[in-house]
């Protein structure tokens, strides 16, 4: 009841006061703060927006024997400015009579998303029973599930190079214990590509979840059950929503990189796994065609745009909270 | 009408509140009866020298006021308390004088200076921290010296100043234990005598009680007191617990939306709040809707749909026949009886709803006739409550002509 | 499964889902190990232990030097990366509002994510533009590859740092402040200390990551800059070889020596913690007694 004694304010709860939520400083920056921000603001323009406008500039011009091996698109002509767009390589990308560009990037993309499914399902028990563990035993799987990703990375493929080669483990197992004759080909498949991908990305999933999962509310887990709640309904209407964001993110660490993958397609996959990624190294290593290298690299953008803005969206609402 | 509250901070030492001119809704107010045998004015008195005056004091966020153009004196030696509920602005008051927070306009002036545009490091005054905010990674005692060491004195005056602060908090034997090995009152006293350290002018404290139990608060709440006036400095504390304003401080100012409601000693806003925002802010309080009937110079007749007698003060009220007003009565000055009163004015008759008992008093919810509930509490003296009413009684209530407060405001 | 917590059911799930979990991280790598103990050649046959493959890969030059050229490069990117990630943290939590804010989030974090083909693009050529205007970029080597690696190594701080710096008390800075201490006083003796383990996690995290870059680097690489991954690269596109194995096998050895120390300070981190509030509970029961006397 409100009329109880002196103690009779107006807000319950009142133990939990906090000062007022930081404001935003009305002022002027001072000369200290501008100096803090210029410098990553400045390298990261440098380093990082310039460099895509210029991958966007020199996709419209086409590759030419010199150095660098591309031709100008601004030429200074008898005191006259020309400027020369080519879309000569976009124009080939898209209507390529083998279709080689437009079949790497559905495949790069088919690929990318079902090892981000894989990713998930493998990752998503993963961080829930690392999250729900005790604390002391939570320390030391936490570090025994980050250690491989602190090894070499061509160094992982390497070794499941050796794995699921013709006289790797895998065929010997299965040849010793009879279920086949002859070894099967497990390197150069789609198959390996998808093991590689989950093998080295699973970490970028499992870290966002687990950070999600150790901060769910297991009391709305309780109600639910409390509630009658069946474990699969419990799992998809209570847990789900509260680590949406967890998943979002690591779909989006694994699905965005995955897109342009190189070393994986090129050390497990076979000839048939053309992915984008492959495609732009070779265009760019192999066939020294920086321009259209670059229009590959602009396509491969403006695919990923979407998922990218999707995840920086979800990073902001992360961060006000 | 903020020049009217820059009046009351001032114009308080001599003259309390009764004859406040201006046009400020809070500060105009009806006459009330003259201050009872025992009540002791402001404790400030007028030779007392001003220590900080704010004045015209307003901060902007981007979408609302949340110090409106406010005037306050400090005198020497006084605790003073900003007392509102969350949001009314009295930390970001704090927070400008302190200079985490910069005003939009107005002057802060301490010791005759304008100190608006020095940064915190700069300032000689000293906050202790609603959270503490003690070092981590420092002892007590290194937490202790921090402030000494800024002022590049000697290891020997340091040295010499923290003992004597270890000393005063009775943190001697934990001066190597790091804050986070330390319970609640223990973290309390290092962070008082951190900010006591260095002397300051003025003490800042940000809800001293706020992170301690309730138990441990009553304790600390004397012993604080007690540490801040063996040292003699002056002290503005922000708090939204009135029960911790009223023992610690002073004089209290009450805040609500960025601005100055009330300003006086605990018992003046106590006894004699000058609106009815002061009046349920403050304590628990029945507050009635009524209309004046009659008002001379030694007695005023109040009519209120909620009594069948009407209600009789014994000073004028200085609004025209036939106005509203509001009257609030504490619930422990109301008399619950099962006798009928025998005077003509100031009763009631009703049903008990509900007791509340609560170990050192009762709280009695009364119905009356109107449907209204009045509270009233009863001091349990007796054990058994042998003869107190009960659920369902048909009681009186009665109250002196000085307990009621007429509120036009 | 969704019995969480304490439950013995979901117990018996954890363990599962974990032991599968490990199996499947480590059986590659200590393949990897087991065989570089193997005195064949054919690297997947077993015949006898032999150390043959380690003494080979001590005395390959190309390997030590690349391991050097590595070791250079992530050490100088780390130092780089920590700094401009602790910048850009303390930017992002103390400094705020400022315009171009959300462009300073999306340019501190994108390089985390872009696939790492097209920033290897974008950056040589960047490289190959700028270096007809500053000289520096025309030969590209080691200079060009360590921009490249701070460049998305601080991105990666930057997410360390500022995650550890969100949760800093700012009463405490103004505490300091308070007491007189001006702001470099209060970043270097108050801000610091409270952030040093996200900045050793940001030092080791961008260490790894510059150690273990290959795609950017080949971008960015010139011919006398061969970093180690390069160089396992192109054996390895080359067949299978033993001496990667030891080589792999040394580099699993430092990695679980460093997990081994980082459990062991964790261990004794929880101990100290649970001292503490030993500490704290023995205070209270004393700070209740008094109060009741």
């Amino acid at each position: 009841m409100a009329v109880v004694s002196l103690n009779a304010i107006k807000r319950p709860g009142s133990k939990g006061h906090r000062p007022p939520p930081r404001f935003v400083p009305d002022k002027k920056m001072n000369f200290r703060e501008r100096a803090i921000i210029f410098v990553p603001y400045v390298w990261m323009i440098l380093f990082f927006l310039i460099p895509f406008l210029i991958i966007f500039k020199i996709s419209f011009s086409v590759t030419e024997i010199a150095i660098p091996p591309y031709s100008p698109i601004i030429t200074f002509e008898e005191g006259a400015m020309q400027i020369i767009l080519h879309l000569e390589n976009y124009t080939n990308i898209f209507t390529d009579p083998d279709g080689t560009y437009m079949r790497s990037y559905l495949k790069s993309i088919q690929v990318a998303a079902f090892s981000t499914i894989l990713c998930l399902v493998i990752g998503y028990p993963i961080a829930w029973a690392l999250a729900s563990a005790k604390s002391a035993t939570r320390n030391i799987l936490f570090i025994l599930v980050i250690m491989p990703s602190w090894t070499s990375f061509v160094v992982r493929i390497y070794a499941w190079m050796t794995i699921l080669k013709r006289d790797g483990i895998i065929n010997d197992i299965l040849m010793t214990i009879g279920v086949i004759d002859t070894p099967i080909q497990l390197l150069q498949t789609d198959l390996a590509v998808y093991i590689g991908i989950v093998y080295c990305y699973l970490p970028y999933m499992v870290l966002p979840l687990f950070s999600a999962l150790m901060k769910v509310d297991y009391s709305l887990i309780e109600a639910a059950q409390d509630l009658g709640c069946k474990p699969v309904k419990t799992f998809f209407q209570a847990l789900v929503p509260q680590t949406k964001s967890g998943i979002i993110a690591g779909s989006m660490l694994v699905f965005i990189p995955a897109i342009g993958e190189y070393v994986i397609p090129e050390l497990l996959g076979g000839k048939d796994s053309i992915l984008i990624g492959r495609i732009l190294w070779q265009e760019f290593f192999n066939n020294r065609d920086w321009p259209l290298a670059s229009a590959v690299a602009i396509t491969m953008l403006t695919v990923m745009a979407i998922p990218i803005i999707w995840f920086f969206k979800n990073q902001r609402k992360g961060d006000i909270r | 009408m903020n020049d009217s509250i820059s009046n009351n901070a001032s114009t308080t030492v001599s003259q309390g509140y009764r004859n406040v001119p201006g046009e400020n809704i809070y500060a105009k107010q009806t006459h009330l009866p003259g201050e009872r045998p025992g009540q002791k004015a402001s404790p400030v008195e007028q030779n007392k020298k001003p220590i900080l005056e704010i004045k015209g004091l307003t901060k902007n966020f981007s979408n609302f006021t949340a110090v409106n153009n406010v005037d306050l004196t400090i005198y020497e030696g006084e605790i003073f308390a900003l007392l509102g509920s969350s949001g009314c602005g009295k930390s970001t008051l704090l927070r400008m004088l302190a200079g985490f927070e910069h005003p939009s306009d107005g002057q802060i002036i301490l010791d005759g200076e304008n100190i608006v545009d020095l940064p915190p490091y700069k300032r000689t005054l000293n906050m202790m921290f609603q959270s503490y905010a003690l070092f981590p990674y420092m002892t007590v005692r290194q937490n202790i010296a921090f402030g000494l060491k800024q002022e590049h004195l000697s290891r020997d005056v340091i040295n010499e100043r923290v003992e004597k602060m270890l000393k005063l908090v009775h943190m001697e034997e934990y001066e190597d234990r790091k804050p986070y090995q330390l319970s609640g009152g223990q973290r309390q006293r290092v962070a008082l005598a951190r900010s006591l350290a260095k002397e300051p002018r003025l003490l800042l404290l940000d809800e001293p009680m706020g992170a301690l139990d309730k138990k441990l608060r009553e304790q600390m709440r004397l012993e604080l007191v007690d540490i801040i006036n063996s040292v003699g400095v002056t002290c503005l504390m922000v708090t939204h617990d009135q029960e911790e304003a009223m023992t610690m401080a002073d004089r209290i100012a009450i805040m609500d939306r960025g601005e100055f409601v009330q300003i006086g000693g605990p018992r003046e806003i106590y006894e004699n709040p000058n609106c009815r925002f002061s009046a349920e802010f403050i304590g628990s309080v029945n507050m009635f809707d009524c209309t004046l009937t009659s008002s001379n110079l030694k007695h005023s007749v109040i009519s209120c749909q909620d009594f069948p007698l009407p209600i009789e003060l014994q000073h004028d009220i200085d609004i025209a026949d036939g106005m509203p007003l509001s009257i609030a009565m504490r619930p422990e000055k109301v008399y619950i009886s099962h006798e009928e009163p025998k005077q003509e004015s100031n009763w009631c008759s009703g049903i008990v709803e509900n007791i509340a008992y609560l170990g050192d008093i009762s709280i009695y919810y009364v119905r009356l006739p109107s449907g209204r509930i009045i509270t009233a509490t009863l001091p349990n003296v007796d054990r058994f409550n042998v003869g107190f009413p009960t659920w369902d009684d048909q009681v009186y209530l009665s109250w002196d002509p000085e307990s009621c407060i007429a509120l036009t405001f | 499964m969704f019995h969480f917590k304490k439950d013995t059911k979901s117990l018996l799930a954890r363990v599962i889902i974990l032991t599968l979990t490990l199996i499947f991280l480590y059986l590659p790598i200590m393949t990897l190990v087991v065989y570089s103990f193997n005195a064949s050649k054919m690297v997947t046959v077993w015949t006898e232990f032999s150390l043959k493959w380690y003494n080979a890969l001590f005395h390959n030059s190309a390997i030590i030097t690349a391991v050097g050229i590595s070791l250079l490069l992530a050490f100088l990117s780390a130092i780089a990366s920590v700094i401009i990630g602790t910048l850009a943290a303390f930017v992002m939590v103390r400094i705020r509002k400022f315009s171009g804010e959300s462009a300073f989030l999306l340019f501190m974090t994108a390089p985390m994510i872009l696939p790492e083909v097209i920033s290897g693009l974008a950056l040589l050529l960047l490289f190959v533009t700028l270096g007809d205007l500053i000289p520096v970029f025309s030969d590209r080597g080691l200079i060009t590859i360590w921009i490249a690696h701070v460049t998305f190594c601080s991105a990666y701080a930057t997410v360390v740092i500022r995650s550890r710096f969100v949760e800093l008390d700012i009463s405490i800075e103004e505490a300091a402040k308070d007491l007189g201490a001006g702001p470099m006083k209060v970043f270097f003796v108050i801000i610091l200390p409270a952030i040093m383990p996200a900045e050793v996690a940001a030092f080791l995290l961008s260490f790894t990551m510059s150690m273990d870059d290959l795609v950017i680097t080949s971008f960015v690489a010139g011919p006398n800059s061969t970093t180690l991954p390069m160089l396992i690269f192109s054996s390895v596109r080359r067949g299978l070889s033993p001496e990667i194995n030891a080589l792999a096998s040394v580099i699993v050895l430092v990695v679980s020596l460093f997990a081994f120390v980082s459990w062991i300070l964790t261990v004794r981190k929880q101990k100290r913690k649970a001292r503490n509030a030993a500490l704290v509970a023995a205070a209270r029961r004393r700070e209740a007694a008094i109060h009741i006397s």
